[in-house]
């Protein structure tokens, strides 16, 4: 019996004891999209439906009204965003990202078929009247908000039509001018009042507006495009992007036979060079990097080469000879690439002698977006894009949102008009601001599970077929998933850090911890009665979505 | 990682013809010979390798082994008790199904091999 | 004592032809028997859920019948800690393992944690080996998940996952689902799951275990159901590495007889790296735990008497008093949600009962009445032997308060150990008792035997008597042989 006396005196074994806590956590699709949209809540709304006594109509009916209260033109962003939040999507690495985008399409046309209103909130009139320039999404976000916490808003256009980019500049084949129209129209609707062919600079000026309005919010757009700065750009047959689709919107004219050389590598250099394909061009897209390095979407570019686009990469113009008014060709420089850049992107660098000739007929040159700050004179524009606080608060009744504070995407638009809306309403009313979406911990990378999730694929966009892409130049090529998918891609949600009643803790803890909920909803099935626990762990080893965890 | 039964090496004996015996054995790695003496000479009846059973006529009639049974290379062997088998024969008689099986073949295979030796001779 | 109501201590009462639903009584089955293409859920893969699975589709496949097995198992064992075990000591008993191999199902050697062939008895009067006399390995130690929580990940392989692969192979279909209500739905059963899934099926297999919550509602769904009594218990596993366990616990279970009230028994088993402690009794809670683990005989197991921190804990329930009836029209209730050995072997009980119920539903039929008939006989024969057990486990519990009975005991099972040709009666009785080899019946029949009492009644006296030579088990030269080298 060795040992025995030593051992006398130490204290028995310590328990090493979990115990658990249920703590909702940001999902990284709602942390990587731009406008914080309660991903998770939405699917959940649709996949649980039937435990939370919903008809699958009622569920859709709910999640669009989830999705329209931070975003009134679901139909319209669905079609166009990038989708970010599907990036990071914890199910991408077990068999592909949860196709939130195309969930969030079918019930953006859900909403529309059904005629469904935008949810209100509840609110008193307010005294104030609101000006808002521009009607591009990121005013008509501010708007939406403004209009439904009561008060009386004017959107001041200088085009004719609303909808700014979306309207002007995005070809039909990617968004139907029919989606932007109805959206646009039901937002009005809520009595919003739209002054056309109102120009900021030229037939108002801003104190004038400021004068008539309590505030003001900016959504001017990048409506300038910028130049190559080359000899001979000056002269016809050279356009930039945006003109061209803008001009194209209104009135389309044959390129028959014409060669077109698109400059540029990201979204506007894919849309110009596809609709200048539609307009009977043979086109060549030149990039000065290589393809790797393309600002545009993956997916743009595979279907513009699908529509015979031709790609030249680590080429860039130095100048456009012309016989007489006509071009001739573009002399271009061949690059190589050098050292990553401050974005990491690697730079290209000239290859001395690698001179060529490329013969063309247009140019169109879309390069980067630009600003136009007309009629802003009295506001601090000496930077390149509008300077304001995060929640985009410029001056003390002037807010501003969207590619005015820099160019970016729709869906970026939408937010910072919205989060300026909530601060000015904070201000106005003489209340706090509501501050950062929430103070939710992003869950840890391995939290969720994956392996407890059954296999089942993703479900695709489903498209036109590519041999209708040119014939019929402006029909949408992508199209909106059933209303079977949209719950089978809607359930393929693993719900990352709230609980989904998969009722694993519920069924296997012994100390009979949990309680269900009489009234359940997304995130709420089960309460823990942390008296009972008794610290074995197991249910935070099980829960699959990283609900549960330890408590200190 | 474990390992159950009793190890044998090659060539050691695991059973031995007419020797005293209340068990069965399973083998659960490796490859044994039953081999029977029989007018001073040994005779190969056959091989056998994991998850075969051997010696379980002790479990049913007289406890006598009826050939030797020897390693033929490392080998693990597991013994099923006679007490133990008869107590679970008694509440569930279809474990004896799989027994029954492997001796109906042994005894089909030693009809054929009688047969194919008669015909030789 | 047992957590969940009560009744008497009868398994299966004769008049009750099983579940009746609460609201409306179907009118009783007669003879429904299975054909090609019925369809079985079996609620639970572990032992009892795999094995009916396996045994099931082997007997259907011999009579050339074809039917279909779902079977619902949302725990993944390839998982480490609590959320892929199924939590127990992890003891195959000598008894199963021998069945399993009569069966053709031998235990792959990554299954197999320590292959097992002797068990310690520690007291404070002293500790003895309890060996095999052929010292052949015919106990298995195994993991029923993948290991303690965050163990290294070696090329283990979970028991319970073993039999659900080989159940697997004779075609069960596994179904990755939580089952939350069995219905009966007009002729036929409905399993419905916690993802809004739901299927029906001609039979419904229950092998949940009683560490779920799926008993309960069963008992709101059919009014004539009792889920099995349970009690609480304790284990935990200790990272020590391979070659401490190898050099403290040896190829042995170490079993201890102790005097701390509500402790029925209490073992430490050797695995890989780790060694599992495993405590039962009457609600086992913390305080027992601490007493258990400041008692000398535990410490000294472990390197400088110092209890190391464990690895991973949990307080499973375990079955005191069988479901009442484990069986109805469509229904069966196996394994330890339907009856189980009192405290010893609960696995092989999950065998026996799965096994039963597969060949009542393959050669005599899914009804009430041919359950009653060819089932619930196992149950009720389990169920009486437990009687007896509750009987041994008294005198045991005599043992563990009588000083003087330990030292008798410590006496004679050590000469025994030491001369082999002696019989070996304390030591037979003992290791039937740890290992479950023998029924409770078997056991207390035996220790009547007269020659028993006998020389028990001499060692008690000589074990007692100061001076006397074998009153340590490890105290003479000639015993040191069989005490752990
Ligand atoms: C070719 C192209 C393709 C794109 N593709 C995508 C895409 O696929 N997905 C995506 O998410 N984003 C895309 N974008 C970006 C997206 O369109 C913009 O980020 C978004 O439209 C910015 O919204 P906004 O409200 O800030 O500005 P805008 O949409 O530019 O709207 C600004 C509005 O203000 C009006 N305005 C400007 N100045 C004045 C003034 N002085 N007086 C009165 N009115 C004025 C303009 O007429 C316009 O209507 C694309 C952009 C372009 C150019
Ligand atoms: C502390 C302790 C130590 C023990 N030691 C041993 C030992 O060493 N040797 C031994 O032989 N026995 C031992 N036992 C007994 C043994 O654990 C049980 O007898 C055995 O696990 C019973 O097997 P089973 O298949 O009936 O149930 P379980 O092993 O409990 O399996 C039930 C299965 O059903 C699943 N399930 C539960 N609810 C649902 C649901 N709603 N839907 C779908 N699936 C579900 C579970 O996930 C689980 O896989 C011990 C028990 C305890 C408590
Ligand atoms: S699985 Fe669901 S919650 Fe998790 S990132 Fe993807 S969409 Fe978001
Ligand atoms: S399973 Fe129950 S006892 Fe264990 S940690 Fe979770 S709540 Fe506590
Ligand atoms: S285990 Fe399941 S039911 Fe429990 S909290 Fe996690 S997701 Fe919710």
């Amino acid at each position: 019996m060795s040992g025995a006396k030593t051992a006398a005196d130490q204290p028995a074994t310590a328990l090493f004891q979990l115990h658990a806590q249920q703590v909702e956590k940001l999902p990284p699709c709602q942390a990587q999209c731009p406008n914080s949209g309660d991903i998770r809540g939405w699917l959940g709304v649709i996949a649980q439906h039937e435990k939370n006594g919903l008809t699958l109509n009622q569920a859709y009916d709910r999640a669009w009204e989830m999705i329209a209260d931070l975003n009134p033109l679901p139909a319209t962003v669905s079609r166009i965003c990038p989708h970010p939040c599907e990036d990071l999507c914890t199910r991408a690495d077990k068999d592909g990202a949860v196709s939130i985008n195309a969930v969030e399409r079918f019930l953006g046309d859900w909403g529309l078929s059904r005629s469904l209103p935008l949810p209100r909130i509840d609110s008193e009139k307010h005294p104030e009247s609101i000006g808002v320039i521009g009607s591009g999404p990121a005013s008509l976000s501010f708007a939406y908000q403004m209009a439904r916490r009561g008060y009386s808003v004017t959107l001041y256009e200088r085009h004719s039509v609303p909808g700014g980019m979306l309207r002007h500049a995005i070809p039909d084949y990617r968004l139907p001018r029919e989606v932007l129209d109805a959206e646009v129209e039901r937002l009005l609707g809520l009595d919003i009042a739209l002054r056309q062919n109102v120009d900021l600079g030229n037939d108002v000026d801003l104190e004038e507006l400021r004068e008539k309005h309590t505030l003001i919010f900016l959504g001017l757009g990048a409506q300038a495009a910028r130049h190559l700065g080359i000899p001979g750009e000056q002269g016809p047959g050279v356009i930039t992007g945006i003109d061209y689709l803008r001009q194209r919107k209104e009135r389309s004219e044959s390129l028959d036979g014409k060669r077109v050389l698109v400059i540029g590598g990201g979204n506007t250099a894919m849309d110009a060079a596809r609709s200048a394909k539609r307009d009977g061009a043979d086109v060549t897209v030149l990039y000065r990097r290589s393809e790797t390095e393309m600002p545009a979407i993956g997916t743009e570019v595979d279907d513009a080469r699908a529509e015979c686009v031709d790609f030249r990469f680590l080429v860039s113009p130095t100048r456009i000879i012309r016989d007489g008014e006509s071009i001739q060709s573009v002399q271009v420089q061949g690059m190589r690439l050098g050292e990553p850049d401050e974005q990491g992107r690697r730079r290209p660098l000239p290859v001395p002698g690698a001179l060529q000739e490329l013969a063309a007929d247009i140019v169109i040159v879309a390069v980067a977006q630009a600003s136009d700050w007309h009629g802003l004179e009295a506001v601090d524009t000496a930077h390149r894009w509008l300077r304001t606080r995060d929640d985009g608060k410029l001056d003390k009744d002037l807010w501003a949102g969207g590619d005015d504070r820099g160019p970016s995407i729709a869906s970026r638009a939408i937010a910072q008009g919205r989060l300026a809306a909530e601060s000015a309403h904070a201000e106005l009313r003489g209340e706090r601001g509501a501050g950062a979406a929430s103070a939710r911990n992003p869950i840890n990378a391995g939290a969720v599970k994956t392996d407890f999730y059954a296999n089942q694929q993703r479900s695709q966009t489903p498209r036109r077929p590519q041999t209708e892409w040119l014939s019929n130049p402006d029909a949408e090529i992508n199209q909106t998933i059933n209303y079977d998918q949209a719950i089978e891609e809607a359930a393929r949600c693993m719900s990352c850090g709230l609980c989904f009643d998969c009722q694993q803790c519920f069924m296997y803890c012994n100390a009979s911890g949990f309680t269900r909920i009489q009234e359940t909803s997304p995130g709420n099935y089960f309460v823990l009665a942390l008296e009972s626990c008794e610290g074995c762990g197991k249910c935070i080893d099980l829960c699959p979505c990283g609900y549960l965890e330890a408590r200190d | 990682m474990g390992r159950l039964g009793k190890e044998y090496k090659k060539g050691e004996i695991i059973a031995r013809q007419g020797d005293k015996g209340s068990c069965m054995f399973v083998i659960q790695e490796g490859e044994v010979e039953a081999v029977a003496e029989a007018g001073g000479r040994e005779f190969r009846l056959r091989t056998m390798g994991p998850n075969e059973i051997f010696g379980e006529m002790a479990l049913f009639e007289k406890e006598i082994r009826t050939c030797t049974v020897r390693a033929l290379g490392p080998t693990r062997i597991l013994t099923i008790d006679k007490r133990n088998f008869l107590t679970g024969v008694h509440e569930d008689p279809s474990l004896a199904l799989r027994i029954v099986k492997t001796m109906s073949h042994r005894i089909r295979d030693l009809t054929d091999r009688l047969a194919k030796y008669e015909e030789a001779t | 004592m047992p957590e969940s109501q009560g009744g008497q201590d009868v398994s299966i009462s004769a008049e009750n032809l099983g579940f009746t639903r609460r609201q409306e009584r179907t009118p009783p089955l007669r003879n429904t028997v299975l054909a090609d293409g019925s369809r079985i859920a079996v609620i639970g893969a572990g032992p009892a859920g795999s094995m009916f699975s396996y045994f099931l589709l082997s007997m259907a496949e011999t009579l050339g019948l074809d039917v279909d097995v779902d079977l619902f198992e949302p725990r993944r064992f390839c998982h480490r800690g609590p959320a892929g075990c199924n939590h127990c000591g992890g003891i195959v008993s000598e008894l199963l393992v021998q069945r399993l191999a009569t069966e053709g199902i031998i235990l792959p050697h990554d299954v197999v944690q320590r292959g097992i062939e002797s068990y310690m008895l520690h007291m404070d009067v002293g500790d003895v080996e309890i060996a095999t006399p052929l010292h052949e390995k015919r106990i298995a130690a195994m993991y029923r998940g993948n290991g303690p929580r965050e163990s290294e990940p070696l090329d283990t392989q979970s028991f319970d996952g073993y039999l659900l692969e080989l159940a697997q192979e004779k075609g069960a279909n596994v179904v990755r689902r939580l089952v939350t209500d069995v219905r009966r739905d007009n002729d036929l059963m409905t399993v419905a799951c916690a993802d809004q899934h739901s299927e029906r099926y001609d039979l419904v297999v229950v092998a949940t275990g009683v560490n779920s919550h799926l008993l309960e509602n069963l008992e709101g769904e059919f009014e004539s159901f009792h889920r099995p009594a349970r009690t609480k218990t304790f284990i935990c596993e200790f990272r020590l590495g391979h070659e401490l366990v190898r050099e403290t616990f040896g190829p042995s279970m170490h079993v201890f007889l102790l005097d701390i009230p509500r402790l029925e028994f209490a073992a430490m088993v050797p695995k890989g790296e780790f060694v599992t402690v495993c405590l039962l009794g009457d609600r086992i809670d913390d305080d027992l735990i601490n007493r258990f683990f400041s008692s000398p005989e535990v410490r000294n197991r472990f390197p400088g008497g110092v209890i190391p921190q464990q690895a991973c804990h949990c307080y499973p329930r375990i079955n005191v008093r069988a479901a009442r009836p484990a069986y109805g029209d469509r229904l069966v209730v196996i394994g330890d949600s339907g009856s189980t050995r009192l405290f010893k072997d609960g696995i092989g009980s999950a065998y026996r009962t799965a096994k039963a119920a597969a060949k009542t539903a393959v050669f005599h039929g899914v009804d009430a009445a041919s359950f009653k008939q060819h089932y619930a006989p196992l149950c009720r024969k389990i169920g009486n032997d437990n009687q007896v057990g509750k009987v041994v486990f008294g005198f045991a519990g005599l043992i563990q308060k009588t000083r003087f009975a330990r030292r008798g005991i410590l006496r004679m099972t050590s000469n025994e150990q030491a001369q082999t040709s002696r019989p070996r009666r304390m030591s037979g009785v003992l290791w039937d008792l740890f290992s479950g080899s023998a029924s409770y019946t078997n056991v207390f029949v035996r220790t009547l035997h007269p020659a028993y009492i006998g020389s028990l009644v001499w060692n008690l006296v000589a074990g007692n008597v100061p001076g006397s030579a074998a009153r340590h088990g490890r105290a003479s030269g000639e015993e040191e042989s069989h005490v752990r080298r």
